[in-house]
């Protein structure tokens, strides 16, 4: 168990800053994400030790891949995705994404991606609509090409309805919904979509998955992280589990339960940790 | 710094204040209420008192309150994931503070103009021409300066917003008795010169009683306010970067 806070103390303090990588701009690179030993620390408050929330996590995603972080409450999936989009500074490490390395080419990753922030982070005082909009706009997009995204999106997703009305009255899922279509407005190259299905009914999980399926067929990376075994299971290309800060293992669903002779994904995480992904950490 | 951003940002702010009813109260409905209160309670000449010498004093601090209404709008939108979201994007921090410090300069104008209005009403009288009124505006869009860069600390140092309303308090007190419409002794002028409501209030007294515009009295009040604002939000931009947005 990482909560080991005694000797991180002590272990913190000689932490290696971080590797600034010798190719920080390489828009050839082969893969949309590269992590090598990423490593994050919160530095205790006076009293209190560090906390471990991501150690030594290595992967790389391929262009147009659908990669699920997968992992139980408070295992590190956020706290990666926020070094990967800019929200968090690594400890050590080195993290790449679309051959920018998250340090000196923020500017650029910000141009390219989008982020679907876990809990829904909209105005409450302007439409769904003028919420769109603005990020939209945030991006440089014209209005018209706005307009034609945001009807588009609106259907597929089902929110046209209530899209004219102030997002202050929305329900949870319609939120959740809004919130997708807004990080997902300016049709980024890279989707981070930080369990996105979170208290949504089954109904709606089912439509969001789908929505996130049609995704692939654009050619998009998504960065996916989930708690939710069937989502990972349905959706992704490959699948990193992590657990603790650690990461356990990774690989395509079907070859990770081939390999360990399970039923699904529960179960690997199961044999791994000898607990369920749903019992939290 | 991009136009387009920067209009979108500022949009949705002055959104903010229309929709928000507890906003459109501090920021518009307040100013109006504070002039006509203080029209009636201290416009009657039995009193001793002069609605003329008080007024320049309710423009100052009808500017004020913007510490107030920046501190909790920038600790709520950071409570709610506002902040970390707009962080995604490609706009930079420039774009976000030049809509902010913008859509504060509108209202503080629309301020001016409510209490202005309702001063005329109320039998103040200006000695001052068009241009020394113009001159006025733009001292006071100068001085809401300092007040966005005061409420850009406050939400720096706030954990929430319901903290950022009681802390903001701090600076707003000071500026309040110190620089507004409660006259000033010699030894409250102490304190009172290291605030930058005293030389705002200084100058508009000097304005709308008839003094020459070029004036070295109302030259070193707009010296004053400028170096003042400018130190002051420019010391709230860093601060809240520091600090603030996280």
């Amino acid at each position: 168990m990482i909560k080991d806070y005694g000797s991180d103390k002590k272990m913190s303090t000689k932490i290696k800053p971080y590797e600034k990588p010798e190719n920080i701009i390489n828009p050839n690179s082969e893969f949309s994400i590269e992590v090598q030993n990423l490593r994050k620390v919160f530095r205790g408050k006076k009293g209190y030790d560090d906390v471990i929330a991501v150690e030594d996590v290595s992967f790389k995603v391929k262009p147009g891949e659908l990669f699920g972080f997968l992992g139980p409450n408070g295992a590190g999936k956020t706290t990666t995705i926020n070094m990967l989009i800019g929200l968090e500074k690594p400890t050590s490490g080195t993290a790449i994404v679309n051959g920018y390395d998250v340090y000196d080419g923020l500017s650029h990753i910000k141009e390219l991606i989008g982020v679907c922030p876990q809990e829904p982070s909209v105005f409450k005082f302007l439409t769904g609509i003028e919420n769109i909009e603005l990020f939209g706009k945030l991006h440089l997009m014209k209005k018209a090409e706005i307009t034609d995204k945001t009807n588009k999106l609106l259907e597929i997703l089902d929110l046209s309805k209530a899209s004219r009305r102030k997002t202050k009255g929305y329900s949870g899922g319609m939120l959740r919904q809004l919130n997708m279509i807004i990080s997902l407005i300016h049709d980024p190259k890279i989707a981070f979509l930080d369990e996105p299905t979170v208290g949504m009914d089954p109904r709606a999980r089912r439509g969001t998955w789908e929505f996130i399926g049609s995704l692939k067929t654009k050619n998009k990376t998504i960065f996916l992280t989930t708690h939710y075994i069937e989502e990972a299971e349905v959706l992704c290309d490959r699948v990193a589990i992590i657990d603790y800060g650690k990461l356990i293992e990774i690989g395509a669903p079907q070859d990770l339960i081939k390999k360990y002779e399970v039923k699904n994904l529960e179960e690997v995480f199961m044999k791994i940790t000898g607990r369920k992904i749903m019992e939290g950490v | 710094m991009n136009t387009q951003r920067i209009l979108a940002l500022l949009k949705m702010e002055l959104y903010k204040i229309i929709r928000e009813p507890a906003y459109l109260f501090l920021m518009l409905l307040f100013p109006a209420v504070l002039t006509i209160t203080f029209g009636f309670a201290f416009g009657d000449p039995e009193l001793g008192m002069s609605f003329n010498f008080m007024a320049p004093g309710l423009f100052s601090y009808a500017c004020i309150f913007i510490i107030m209404t920046v501190a909790q709008s920038f600790a709520d939108f950071r409570e709610q994931g506002l902040l970390k979201r707009l962080n995604t994007t490609p706009m930079s921090s420039t774009d976000f503070m030049a809509s902010n410090i913008l859509s504060n300069m509108i209202l503080s104008m629309l301020q001016v103009v409510i209490v202005y209005v309702l001063a005329l009403l109320f039998g103040f009288n200006s000695n001052s021409d068009i241009v020394g009124i113009l001159f006025a505006f733009l001292l006071m869009a100068l001085f809401s300066l300092s007040s966005v860069g005061l409420g850009l600390i406050t939400a720096s140092i706030s954990k929430s917003a319901g903290t950022a309303t009681g802390l903001s308090f701090i600076f707003i007190l000071p500026q309040m008795f110190f620089g507004t419409f409660i006259p000033i002794t010699s030894t409250t002028r102490v304190i009172a010169v290291f605030l930058p409501s005293y030389y705002a209030t200084d100058a508009l007294t000097s304005i709308f009683g008839g003094a020459n515009l070029l004036s070295a009295n109302i030259l070193i009040d707009f010296a004053f306010i400028a170096i003042f604002s400018i130190v002051i939000v420019i010391l709230g931009i860093l601060i809240f970067k520091k600090y603030g947005n996280k």
